[in-house]
């Protein structure tokens, strides 16, 4: 019940981290979006039901603050989890490498999609903004996240939400 | 019970997935005003926001101040905490003078506008992100609304998309979900002036008979009824005709600095004319 109580919290002050200390930390020259590997921990972490309402929560705050078209990130938040979920099930989500690779894959693929968005949608082209924007910022989440995941296991523990499963399967 | 309890958590994902998904079409179909769960969010984040801005500037400036003197000598110390002391104060007024002219400024615009005004302070701006936006510090207490058109000293900004109380969020020109109807001031060419990103706009639809060339000043023509005509987008900085399709590749240069934005005007148009 605590989870439920403390999420709303956490999460608006993890999203307000994001939007502004850690864009000051980085000089406003790489967007640090921590929120993609909330999810994916989550996604190789918790319950269904548990992970897809935070997947949703940190979406519609990120919606509500940045985004330009709401329900954006929400929906793209929860098919990140989606496809943690789908990892999860199929290979031992606790490597390192494959937290780092995975991170980096769910930025890229969640920064491309709003570009065709926009591109299809809005016929607004912004591809040139891969290489400035997107590339950098996916190689700085797959950077962080294996550091951020030992943390994230710690704050867990904290707030006992873990899933009794291993993340192992036989 | 019609879903196995062992499914039970997975059917509550899948729903989430597809409201989320109806939000997100809903969303690009038709922009509605902000509902009451986003205004608060807004709501709670601006002041967090600007407090943290604050508190971080204030760090960053002890730092710089402070933790670089540290081993040096008394007389050294005590004359290098004068001297910061003076630049602290030379700061101060510098500041005052540099905002007293922006003001200045922006009063001088408010002045030749016959339109309400409201001035605002920007609050917080993602800079490396995709969308483009900055969120100010009034909303709907003091009147303003989705919709309405934001300006600097220098020109147009962007226009407000999302309102609480007492902030907004304002989509800035240069993001690609931006369309203003603009003209360019010389030829009286009528295009759209679409945002490119960090790349800055494009004016789109501007036949290929034109003759358009870069330091071309683009104004708004005022047919959507958002943007009054005549106030500075941006200016020219290529033209080409190289491409397939009747219309012309034309790369503009806003005239607002979006990275030095520290006050903006809301405008609020006549509730009569709907301007």
């Amino acid at each position: 019940m605590i989870y439920y109580l403390l999420l709303p919290v956490w999460l608006f002050l993890l999203v307000i981290v994001q939007i502004t200390i850690l864009d000051l930390v980085s000089f406003g020259w790489i967007e640090i979006e921590i929120s993609v590997i909330v999810i994916i921990y989550a996604g190789f972490h918790f319950d269904a039901l548990r992970g897809s309402i935070l997947s949703l929560l940190i979406g519609f705050y990120l919606d509500c603050l940045t985004s330009t078209i709401f329900g954006l990130h929400m929906f793209l938040y929860m098919v990140i989890y989606g496809f943690s979920r789908i990892v999860r099930e199929n290979a031992y989500a606790g490597k390192p490498g494959l937290i780092a690779c995975f991170s980096g894959f769910c930025a890229l693929l969640e920064g491309v999609a709003i570009v065709l968005l926009y591109r299809f949608v809005f016929g607004s082209n912004l591809l040139h903004e891969i290489p400035k924007i997107l590339v950098p910022r996916a190689i700085a989440v797959g950077l962080l996240s294996p550091i951020l995941f030992s943390l994230f296991q710690r704050f867990e523990v904290f707030l006992n939400v873990e899933d009794r499963r291993p993340d192992r399967r036989i | 019970m019609l879903i196995p309890r062992k499914y039970l958590s997975l059917a509550a994902a899948a729903v989430l997935l597809i409201l989320s998904l109806a939000v997100l079409s809903y969303s690009v179909a038709r922009r509605s005003e902000t509902g009451f769960l986003r205004k608060m969010v807004l709501e709670a984040a601006a002041p967090v926001e600007d407090a943290v801005n604050i508190s971080l500037g204030a760090v960053d400036d002890a730092w710089k101040r402070y933790i670089f003197l540290v081993g040096i000598g008394d007389e050294n110390r005590r004359l290098r905490r004068e001297n910061t002391a003076l630049s602290e104060q030379l700061n101060r007024y510098r500041e005052g003078y540099l905002e007293g002219i922006r003001l200045q400024k922006l009063l001088d615009l408010r002045d030749g506008l016959s339109k309400r005004v409201v001035t605002a302070r920007v609050v917080d701006h993602s800079r490396a992100s995709l969308f483009k936006t900055i969120l100010i510090n009034k909303g709907t207490a003091d009147g303003l609304r989705v919709g309405f058109p934001v300006l600097s000293e220098k020109g147009v900004v962007g226009r407000i998309i999302e309102t609480a109380w007492n902030a907004s969020q304002v989509l800035l020109l240069i993001d690609g979900n931006s369309n203003i109807d603009g003209l360019i001031q010389r030829s009286r060419a009528q295009g759209v002036l679409q945002g490119a990103g960090s790349a800055g706009c494009s004016l789109k639809y501007i036949s290929r008979a034109e003759e358009v060339l870069p330091g071309d000043v683009v104004l708004s023509s005022g047919l959507a009824g958002i943007f009054p005509k005549g106030l500075l987008l941006g200016v020219v900085t290529g033209a080409s005709r190289t491409g397939e399709g009747l219309f012309q590749k034309i790369d503009v240069a806003p005239a607002v600095d979006i990275g030095k934005l520290e006050e903006v005007l809301a405008l609020i148009p006549d509730p009569g004319t709907g301007e």
